[in-house]
């Protein structure tokens, strides 16, 4: 058939924008993870997004409480306590994510040879980053934007100025990953750029978690009421020129809520100019690192490997007699010593688990004293303690090479008890064991006297036994499961959990050593953690093979 | 088509390919040859501007590698070694971003990739449905071929590219090769298939250690260096020779 000599020529749909393709691709990966196991298109998204839902919804539920309990505060207070809470868990969670997000190894292989800028790469990327951020973010200052709306300092102003406030807050802090992790690359070179990404994220982590417990740690020693946009210190801190923004556009509208603001967004266009305008180019060149395949030579040719050193000597070489459990410690102490995305994995989820007991430690009255007076800081480092493996080895068991787990179930081995035990050894050795020693010499050196130590014992005695939780629970095979089920909401539920079991160890601790019954406290634990560790011990070694997928 | 001159890649002491030069006009089907660890992957990955060249030029096409990469990129295919993929994408949405990433109108990138379907004896359904973490290998490196030659590029390097295939794709691919480069197209074949190469390549380079061996017509350097077959000559070459003696020699250290 002819067309009619007026027909227009059909309209051909041009192809979006490389920079919208590459958002959509990498929001898509984000949510449904970057490998599956043989899902189909239809039932994927439930995976990672229904979590995601649960977890918003844990966010909102959050940040409820903290709005009612922060509603009898100035507004600037209110939010300053509100910007607080979103940096941590805004900081923790692109901390957490930039690495698998911003450097990911097989990545390289699919997209460094099509025609994209890097510097449009890096734009799609922070901008999922910055996207997800601020669901979370929303979410938890959903509660806080209504109490802020009805409160009589506050208005219908400030649910908007607070959307913008939190919108830069999370621009801050994607920025300043990008900006650390492309000054890593600038100043140390592409060769060290592995371990430098680990070093840069658990730097980020804590510098995130004490940031955000800063303003809480010197509001104990101010008081709510004195805290207002005059107080001095007070423009040291990020959270702070955010909450200005608040204050300047919907609270009391002074000079300095003005000039809080203004730093607010001078450091937020500060951070952004750097990362993109100046450093984006050696985003490239790390993209190129990761894409090398040049194994590195290794650094004592010849001489035996520290850790087989370390298996081969007493006191390991007792506990590491099974060669199953030994073979299983080597395997985990090598990928949390060697491997990127372990490791990436692994320490920033540390982090800040390290950093709460010195906070509990150092607030006003929290840790100091003499004898048992005034140290429930003390036994709640100790109990926090149980964390580390249970933390630890969940997080172990994802790996980007989680196929090659297959060959533990190609051994003759009835179940995974073995592989388990050898984890967990790993783990307690490694992680366990210096953070007990860091936690022993700081609490030593806060009061003086040995006494105090003795607070750290009940979480110590514990520890065995949290470490056998993940065993029994189908998560210590070490590396045999895809990184993105490491995204679960559940997990830190659980945690949650194991921290109240904590919190309430250690104040059982705390009132036992008050009234002298401590020594009777511990024997009862002592009899308790044996019953139960020779219970799941049994339990494990009877452990079969779950169903392979 | 393809020019490279001094081309060398270091990482740190190591020095993976040494100044390595050769012209490739269109089209030609060339065997880049060499040993594991030669530096065949490394030069690929520095000709297609995912790796920086430590030292050297190449051109791509009539551009420069180092001052126009995206003109380079636009302008080669390439298929990994690894066939790396997003494992969370179907294999229609995959394909589809790539097309995007090349400005190719979705309605013609949708009947481009119909015709590489068909080629391919994929299904329509699988594409759409399945997630490119549930095929198999052979229909994820089909994926990877179609997705390096969606754009039409006048280069294209390909990194053991039948690995995974079954025997009829096989022979299908090693038609397609012959037919592209009959169009006019460079292809660049880097496997270690050494038969294959011979039959579907009119010249080889052949490199190790980075370092530049030979580079003719495989009839020719068999002739000339009277190894019977490319298989034998590249085993003299790279230091390969007495492997099925030792083999057996293995082979016997099992004996009960």
């Amino acid at each position: 058939m002819i067309a009619p000599p007026d027909a227009k020529p059909p309209v051909i749909k041009p192809a979006p924008p490389p920079e919208v393709v590459l958002r959509r691709l990498f929001l898509k990966l984000f949510l449904r993870g970057r490998s599956s196991r043989g899902l189909r298109k239809s039932t994927t998204p439930q995976s990672i997004a229904s979590k995601l839902a649960l977890t918003l919804a844990g966010y909102g539920f959050f940040g409820f409480i903290v709005a009612l309990s922060l509603m009898g505060q100035p507004l600037f207070t209110m939010s300053l306590c509100l910007h607080s809470a979103t940096i941590v868990f805004l900081g923790m969670f692109v901390a957490s994510s930039a690495g698998e997000v911003l450097f990911n190894k097989e990545e390289a292989d699919i997209l460094l040879h099509r025609p994209v800028a890097p510097r449009t790469m890096l734009w799609a990327k922070v901008r999922v980053l910055v996207e997800v951020s601020l669901w979370l973010a929303g979410a938890f200052n959903l509660a806080g934007l209504v109490a802020g709306a009805v409160k009589g300092d506050g208005g219908w102003l400030f649910p908007i100025a607070h959307a913008l406030s939190t919108t830069l807050e999370a621009l801050f802090c994607t920025g300043g990953v990008v900006v650390v992790y492309q000054l890593c690359l600038r100043w140390f070179g592409r060769e060290r750029l592995d371990g430098l990404m680990t070093t840069a994220q658990v730097v980020f982590a804590v510098a995130i978690v004490v940031g955000g417990q800063l303003p809480r740690f010197l509001m104990q020693f101010h008081g709510f009421t004195q805290l207002d946009v005059h107080t001095w210190w007070v423009s040291l801190l990020p959270t702070a020129w955010f909450a200005g923004l608040d204050d300047a556009l919907a609270g009391s509208r002074s000079e300095n809520s003005f000039m809080l603001a203004g730093v607010g967004l001078a450091a937020t266009a500060g951070v952004l100019w750097i990362a993109f305008g100046k450093l984006a180019e050696d985003y490239e060149a790390g993209l190129q690192r990761l894409a090398e395949t040049v194994s590195r030579p290794r650094r004592q040719r010849g001489s035996r490997r520290w850790t087989d050193v370390l298996v081969n000597a007493p006191p390991l070489k007792w506990w590491l007699r099974d060669s199953v459990s030994r073979a299983s410690f080597l395997l985990v102490t090598a990928y949390l010593m060697r491997d990127r995305d372990v490791k990436l994995r692994v320490y920033p989820a540390l982090a800040p688990i390290m950093v709460m007991p010195f906070i509990f430690l150092l607030q006003p009255g929290g840790g100091r004293g003499s004898g048992f007076e005034n140290n429930f800081g003390v036994a709640f480092a100790g109990a926090y303690l149980g964390m580390v493996p249970m933390l630890s080895l969940n997080v172990l068991q994802f790996s980007q090479q989680w196929q090659a787990s297959d060959i533990f179930r190609v051994a003759p081995m009835p179940g995974p008890a073995a592989l388990c035990n050898g984890a967990r050894r790993a783990v307690l050795f490694l992680l366990a064991l210096p953070m007990l020693l860091i936690f022993a010499l700081v609490t030593r050196l806060m009061h003086h006297d040995n006494s105090a130590l003795l607070l750290l014992l009940p979480g110590i005695m514990a520890l065995p036994v949290y470490a056998l939780v993940p065993c029994l629970m189908g998560e210590a095979v070490p590396l045999s499961k895809p990184t993105e089920e490491a995204k679960s909401t559940s997990r830190g539920l659980k945690f949650f959990g194991v921290m109240m079991i904590s919190m309430a160890v250690s104040g059982v601790a705390y009132l036992a050593s008050a009234t002298g019954w401590f020594w009777w406290m511990m024997l009862v634990e002592f009899v308790a953690v044996v019953v139960a560790y020779l219970g799941m011990r049994a339990a494990l070694t009877r452990l079969q093979w779950s169903p392979a997928e | 088509m393809i020019s490279v001159q001094g081309l060398t890649k270091r990482f740190g002491a190591q020095t993976a390919v040494d100044a390595l030069s050769f012209e490739i006009p269109a089209g030609q089907i060339v065997g880049f040859l060499g040993p594991n660890g030669a530096g065949k992957s490394t030069t690929l990955k520095m000709l297609t501007g995912m790796l920086a060249p430590t030292s050297g030029t190449a051109t791509v096409c009539g551009f420069d590698l180092e001052r126009e990469p995206i003109e380079v990129k636009r302008h080669v295919g390439f298929v990994p070694e690894s066939g790396a993929v997003f494992e969370s994408l179907s294999g229609l949405e995959y394909l589809e971003m790539v097309a995007a990433l090349y400005a190719i109108p979705e309605e013609a990138a949708r009947a481009r990739i119909r015709q590489f379907i068909a080629f391919f004896d994929l299904s329509f359904e699988t594409l759409t449905d399945k997630l490119l973490g549930a095929y198999s290998k052979g229909m994820r490196r089909k994926v990877v071929i179609t997705a390096a030659l969606l754009h039409n590029p006048p280069v294209v390097f390909f990194d053991e590219p039948l690995d995974g295939l079954d025997a009829n794709a096989a022979v299908g691919f090693k038609a397609l090769i012959q037919t592209l480069a009959r169009e006019g197209k460079t292809i660049v074949y880097s496997s270690h298939i050494l038969d294959v190469v011979e039959r579907v390549c009119n010249r080889v380079i052949i490199i190790d250690k980075g370092k530049l061996l030979l580079d003719g017509r495989p009839d020719e350097l068999v002739a000339a260096h009277h190894s019977g077959t490319l298989e034998r000559l590249f085993t003299q070459l790279t230091g390969g020779s007495e492997l099925e003696r030792r083999a057996e020699d293995f082979a016997k250290t099992f004996r009960p």
